[in-house]
């Protein structure tokens, strides 16, 4: 049996419960490394190349964290998950694709990483070669992989279905893995019992309804944006993320726009916005980009021009980076509800 | 005695301090600085009102803004703290209530508001870059010996302004002193760092806004005529400057604390005499985890009132 380690962000938050299952299935001990915190940032700003985004720094602190404790890393490298787009060819942004190299090279004394390619472009059957390839570094059958992976997207779908009726991504990994003292620190629990409570749409004169949208890497990592989810809930602000909705609901956007973005994360988070926009419960849209990535520069314009376009929702762009404080973020989005509050009492 | 509305505004490099009337009418305001001490400089300025007209107003509501908001609202005892964009504007739209732009320069931040029907509806603030904010002009006008009120009407007196690059305080700086050492005079350069200043300003702040007039501007910078002409020049519409520019953030939530008290049914105005109150700040590093916060410890006398900065909430009073 061997330790694996697995960063706590970046895709943790899309696809920890199906890469948790499979390696549990297949007898390792998965390690998560705890909530980003200052210390993970301070190290993974150390690390990485200057010019990064925060989420990549941050994913360099966690692997650090990671490295004297486990036996390997679990950095998959994310090519791509569809078949998608008007060239066929939606990958992760670019540097999801150099990561495993960027991590290798840049974190000292690291562990091996497991950094297979994952290309599901053709046919969703494709994981199972990935499993397969997994596998086989950790000295597992092929047969044992498939069985283990099989497991792995049954909870996978489990797990859709929680963030499908709500509930937020680090919340549902709690449910589903209640007894991971790592995953699941005391907090997080109260939260989570907390929010449970209150999860349903906010009715006319109770509170707001915002969506937020962006990368989950950026919106569900507490330390990196300034707690904005739980500032907006002790506003009475009930949220709403792109990874409530299914594919179904998100790709419907992509004939609203001329041309849909290159990477599949930014298309998940435009197509959310789009989705949102025009959904009339919900009172308006903030989305949360990383100073310095790339693909937002196009992302966040793009969703701007189109809540002026379609709809006039009051939109707010959140730009975090590691000097980022908190209070820069709370006026924003203190001054954001009085104008959603405003508004409301005007009409 | 008649009543009056407090309203404060600490923000980074201004405090500032009024008193209206139940009308909204201002009866007396302070412009202090900072210095790096919102305490003392707040509790100096209510001293200061207090002596002027405390004889005769009784305060019946106060409000605070700025980015020391919470802090003060904890040392004078307010009814109301509200963000300054909320807090500016309020104000604005208690002087004009058609304004549908309002450009705001504040020490180190600087924002635009939108407002249509007397409502806002959209808002950015500048984010990682503080250029064309009034510290940057303080600098530079030290920098040139110029006093920063009379900076201004250097650039009015402007016949050619040389073109500077905006982009970046520190760009902004090595070509002006290029353009010094080019022999280009003095007033043709200022009046060029303002042009510079208002293109970095709608590049950054004003990205992808709908400016309408009428546009008001205000905050401490609104003080530099040569600012407000060049905004007017790049807009091509008339700028308005209201009489109390420097302290709108304060007026605005005096506003609010009208309301917000009434609401209350009293005030929690501690008086203008806080100054023999002593308040203390202490910090300590939290050894809970890694994140190892630095928590505020805030006592008045030796009463620990309230705790902030960490993360969880585990120091909350």
């Amino acid at each position: 049996m061997s330790k694996i380690g697995i960063p706590r962000t970046l895709a943790y938050f899309l696809y920890y419960p199906l890469w948790k299952t499979f390696l549990d299935e297949l007898g390792e001990e998965v390690i998560v490394s705890p909530p980003t915190s200052r210390e993970i940032l301070d190290q993974g700003v150390k690390d990485a190349v200057n010019d990064a985004c925060i989420p990549i720094k941050v994913y360099h602190g966690h692997a650090a964290w990671l490295r004297d404790k486990v036996d390997f890393i679990f950095s998959p490298r994310l090519v791509s998950v569809r078949l998608f787009g008007d060239f066929g060819t939606e990958t992760f942004c670019p540097k999801f694709l150099g990561l495993p190299d960027m991590v290798r090279l840049t974190v000292d004394k690291l562990p091996p990483l497991i950094d297979t390619r994952v290309g599901i472009k053709k046919d969703p059957k494709e994981i199972f070669n990935i499993a397969a390839d997994i596998g086989d570094v950790l000295g597992k059958s092929a047969a044992d992989c498939k069985k283990a992976c099989r497991k792995g997207l049954e909870v996978h779908k489990k797990y859709q279905k929680l963030l499908s009726s709500g509930v937020l991504p680090p919340d549902a990994i709690a449910q589903l893995f209640p007894n991971e003292p790592e995953t699941n620190n005391k907090v997080r629990r109260e939260e989570h019992q907390r929010q449970r409570l209150v999860r349903k749409p906010n009715r006319e004169e109770a509170g707001l309804n915002i969506a937020v949208v962006g990368y989950p890497y950026a919106i569900y990592d507490d330390y990196i944006n300034g707690g904005i989810l739980g500032l907006l809930s002790k506003e009475n602000v009930q949220v709403f993320t792109q990874d409530m909705l299914s594919d179904k609901v998100l790709n419907r956007q992509a004939k609203h726009l001329l041309k849909s973005t290159f990477w599949y994360f930014s298309n998940r988070a435009v197509y959310g916005g789009l989705h949102y926009m025009k959904q009339k419960r919900i009172d308006g849209i903030i989305h949360v980009t990383a100073f310095a990535c790339g693909p937002d520069s196009v992302v966040d314009r793009l969703l701007e021009i189109e809540a002026h376009r379609h709809s006039s929702k009051p939109y707010l762009s959140i730009t975090i980076d590691e000097h980022t404080g908190e209070a820069g973020i709370r006026t924003r989005v203190e001054a954001f509800i009085d104008m959603l509050n405003y508004r409301r009492d005007k009409i | 005695m008649k009543k009056g509305y407090l309203g404060v505004d600490v923000g980074s490099v201004s405090t500032n301090l009024v008193v209206l009337d139940p009308d909204g009418k201002l009866l007396i305001k302070k412009y202090l600085r900072t210095n790096g001490k919102p305490i003392q400089t707040v509790q100096e300025g209510l001293y200061q009102i207090g002596q002027e007209i405390g004889e005769e107003i009784e305060i019946a509501g106060a409000g605070t803004t700025g980015s020391a908001r919470y802090l003060i609202s904890l040392i004078i005892g307010a009814d109301i703290v509200k963000n300054e964009i909320t807090a500016h504007a309020i104000a604005a739209s208690s002087i004009d209530n058609e304004v549908r732009t309002i450009v705001e320069i504040g020490g180190q931040d600087s924002k635009i508001i939108i407002m249509r029907d007397g409502v806002v509806t959209d808002f950015a603030m500048n984010t990682v870059c503080a250029a064309g904010t009034g510290s940057f002009l303080d600098q530079q006008a030290s920098r040139l010996l110029i006093p920063i009120e009379d900076f201004g009407s250097y650039a009015l007196k402007a016949k050619n302004p040389v073109r500077i690059a905006g982009r970046c305080a520190v760009f902004a700086e090595s070509d002006m002193i290029h353009k010094q050492q080019l022999g280009y005079n003095t007033e043709d350069i200022i009046a060029g760092l303002c042009e510079a200043l208002v293109r970095n300003y709608m590049n950054n702040v004003g990205k992808g806004k709908e400016i309408l007039p009428p546009v008001m501007f205000q905050g401490g910078v609104a003080a530099n005529q040569g600012l407000v002409e060049a905004f007017r020049r790049y807009l091509d519409m008339p700028v308005e400057v209201p009489e109390h520019y420097g302290v709108m953030g304060a007026i605005g939530v005096a506003l609010m604390s009208r309301d917000a008290s009434r609401r209350k049914g009293a005030t929690g105005f501690k008086g203008f005499n806080i100054q023999e109150i002593s308040f203390k700040t202490t910090s300590f590093e939290c050894k809970g985890c890694s994140n190892a916060c630095e928590v505020v410890q805030f006592y008045e006398n030796s009463e620990l009132l309230a705790r902030w900065g960490d993360r969880c909430g585990k120091w909350e009073v």
